[in-house]
């Protein structure tokens, strides 16, 4: 391999008290790469998310980003550096409209994010925030304040948040965590259209939407990963089976 | 309400203040109606701007601060102490012109520090962090005779001549504070529309989720506290000049309370809630201390404020919404019923 990973993460740990949430994981994420991490309620997984954000930084171990070192960053600076994430449970501004929710998310990668000026309709940062409700269909919603959407609405709003910035790398945490059989297909259209370079890894309980969707799939338990291979070997891998079948005992 | 309804509200409430004292002109003795012109409408009004730097902060924000008495009175003493004329003589030699600036000026700072002070903390934390820091200023300002003249304070800041009128002329003094009022109100109903204003609301909704946007909060919290110190200065050099001075009863306790009370009073919903919550208290004040004795005001603006915070949390200006509320599932019953 000789290009450098969108991410890496070298024997990443992070500990709560004595409690191992995560602990010594190492992968690689190259460009372009689409990765599946799944695993048991409890595993790690949003965990690890935290420490890649910067939430919860590793508590040991080492992350770059296309090379640099990103251990000990603020969030925000990761955020500027490229890194986009959904929530596994919606983190929205509840007092704001859709619209303000998005052109928040495009403006905070922008090196003149801190404004005073109130920005006009024709504003291209506002400009890029309807066009990311268009494409999260959620477009007839943009004066609807947040807190007056249906929860599919609001799923398709987290993921339009995290890929309003452009991000490098996009992280969703079980984007699809919650829905209705009715909404989930909307949803797994959004995340189907997904520009194919774009480089992801996704958190998905359910294999039947994680699989197809994935180049290679890291499997967590209790804070390590225990597998790591490709979409069609792992249903037939027997610790996966182990973990999915056995149920959590 | 939409931004649209809530600016239409806001220009009928500053055409209100704006003919007021005419009305009271054409209806009370001249004594009388100046009286309610300056002592009541134009103290609430001074008053309310104080309030409104609170309300700023904890609309758009969700920070409840009980420092900004403090910053406000930092921008009076800045002008007590540096305005020639002012008695007894600090540093003085200095107009108006200059030492409005020099105070107002000052109280950014003081936001901007207290701000700094208090970013990591929120909810009662912040409210105990700002309340020792109003406090400390208090004990310090009362104690300290070179600076700040201790516990009799700085008289006779009579205030500037604007147009060759003299500030202390009723009408002069109560425009220029609804000028002010209008200015510093719809400034902020701009500002929280800006990138600035919005990441506040969203620090407000969801702190984490504005860091992982991109943006650093502790900047931005700072920042607000900064605006809210320029708007509370706005107030501190309005009141010290409707004083003619200033010392330490009004930067102590029971002031920083007021405010707090105040904005409680009026909503911290919505920033117009400060102009009513500080105008029901002045008349309270007022008139209260005439009916019964002192000690009773205090019994009875608690009882209001009791009263408020358990029926309408979003004080009087919520009521409306409350009692909308309180209406609607009884008409629709009664549209319902054959
Ligand atoms: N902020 C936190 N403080 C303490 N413990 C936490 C925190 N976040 C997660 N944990 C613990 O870490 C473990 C892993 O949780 P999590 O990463 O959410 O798992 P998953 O996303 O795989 O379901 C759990 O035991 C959880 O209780
Ligand atoms: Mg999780």
């Amino acid at each position: 391999m000789s290009a450098v990973p969108a991410l890496r993460l070298s024997h990443v740990c992070r500990q709560f008290g004595a409690l191992r949430a995560v602990h010594d994981v190492t992968f690689d994420v190259m460009p372009g790469e689409r990765r599946a991490v799944l695993g048991p309620n409890g595993a790690g997984k949003t965990t690890l998310f935290n420490t890649i954000c910067g939430d919860f930084p590793p508590t040991g171990g080492s992350i770059t980003l296309f090379g640099d070192d990103i251990t000990t960053l603020k969030p925000h600076h990761r955020t500027r550096r490229g890194i986009g994430r959904t929530y596994q449970t919606s983190l929205l501004f509840n007092g704001l409209t859709v619209l303000d929710n998005l052109y928040l998310a495009v403006r905070g990668v922008r090196p003149n994010r801190f404004s005073f000026r109130a920005p006009k309709a024709t504003d291209p940062d506002m400009i890029a925030a309807r066009t990311m409700a268009d494409r999260m269909r959620i477009a007839h919603m943009l004066a609807t304040q947040v807190d007056q959407l249906s929860h599919g609405q609001r799923r398709q709003l987290e993921v339009g948040m995290a890929l309003a910035s452009g991000p490098k790398v996009l992280m969703l945490d079980e984007p699809a965590a919650g829905l209705s059989p009715g909404d989930r297909p909307e949803l797994l259209k959004l995340l189907k259209d997904l520009p194919r370079d774009l480089t992801l890894v996704l958190i998905e309980h359910d294999m039947d939407v994680a699989l197809p969707a994935a180049d290679i799939v890291t499997v967590m338990k209790d804070g390590e990963v225990v597998v790591e291979a490709t979409p069609d070997k792992i249903e037939s891998d027997p610790v996966v089976q182990a973990i999915y079948l056995g149920g959590g005992h | 309400m939409t931004p649209a309804r809530t600016t239409v509200i806001s220009l009928i409430g500053l055409a209100v203040l704006v003919v007021a004292p005419l009305v009271l002109l054409a209806i009370l003795p001249q004594n009388q109606a100046q009286f309610w012109t300056s002592n009541i409408l134009g103290r609430g009004l001074v008053f309310g701007l104080i309030a409104l730097s609170l309300t700023f902060l904890a609309t758009y924000g969700g920070f409840i601060s009980l420092a900004q008495m403090t910053v406000a009175g930092v921008a009076g003493y800045t002008v007590a102490v540096l305005t020639q004329g002012a008695v007894p003589t600090i540093v003085g030699g200095l107009p108006y012109a200059l030492t409005i600036p020099a105070g107002l000026f000052a109280s950014v700072l003081a936001g901007l520090l207290i701000g700094a002070i208090s970013v990591k903390t929120r909810d009662i934390y912040l409210l105990m962090i700002t309340l020792a820091l109003a406090m400390g200023v208090f004990r310090f300002v009362e104690t300290n005779i070179a600076w700040f003249n201790g516990y009799e304070g700085i008289r006779n800041v009579v205030g500037p001549d604007i147009f060759g009128l003299s500030f202390r002329s009723t009408y002069v003094f109560y425009y220029s504070v609804v000028a002010s009022c209008a200015v510093l109100y719809f400034g902020i109903l701009y500002l929280v529309r800006s990138p600035f204003g919005l990441v506040l609301q969203g620090i407000r909704d969801n702190p984490r989720r504005v860091s992982a946007l991109g943006y650093n909060v502790g900047q931005h919290r700072i920042a607000a506290f900064g605006v809210a110190g320029f708007i509370a200065g706005c107030g501190g050099v309005l009141a010290t000049i409707y004083n003619i001075g200033i010392s330490p009863g009004s930067i102590g306790l029971g002031a920083s309370v007021n405010i707090l009370i105040i904005s409680v009073i009026g909503g911290l919903g919505h920033p117009i809630g400060a102009f009513v919550g500080s105008i029901i208290f002045t008349v309270f004040d007022t008139f209260a201390a005439t009916i019964y004795d002192r000690e009773r005001f205090n019994t009875l603006i608690g009882l209001v404020f009791l009263i408020i915070v358990l029926v309408s949390p979003d004080g009087v200006v919520g009521l409306k919404g409350r009692l909308m509320a309180l209406l609607k599932p009884k008409q629709a019953k009664e549209a319902k019923s054959p």
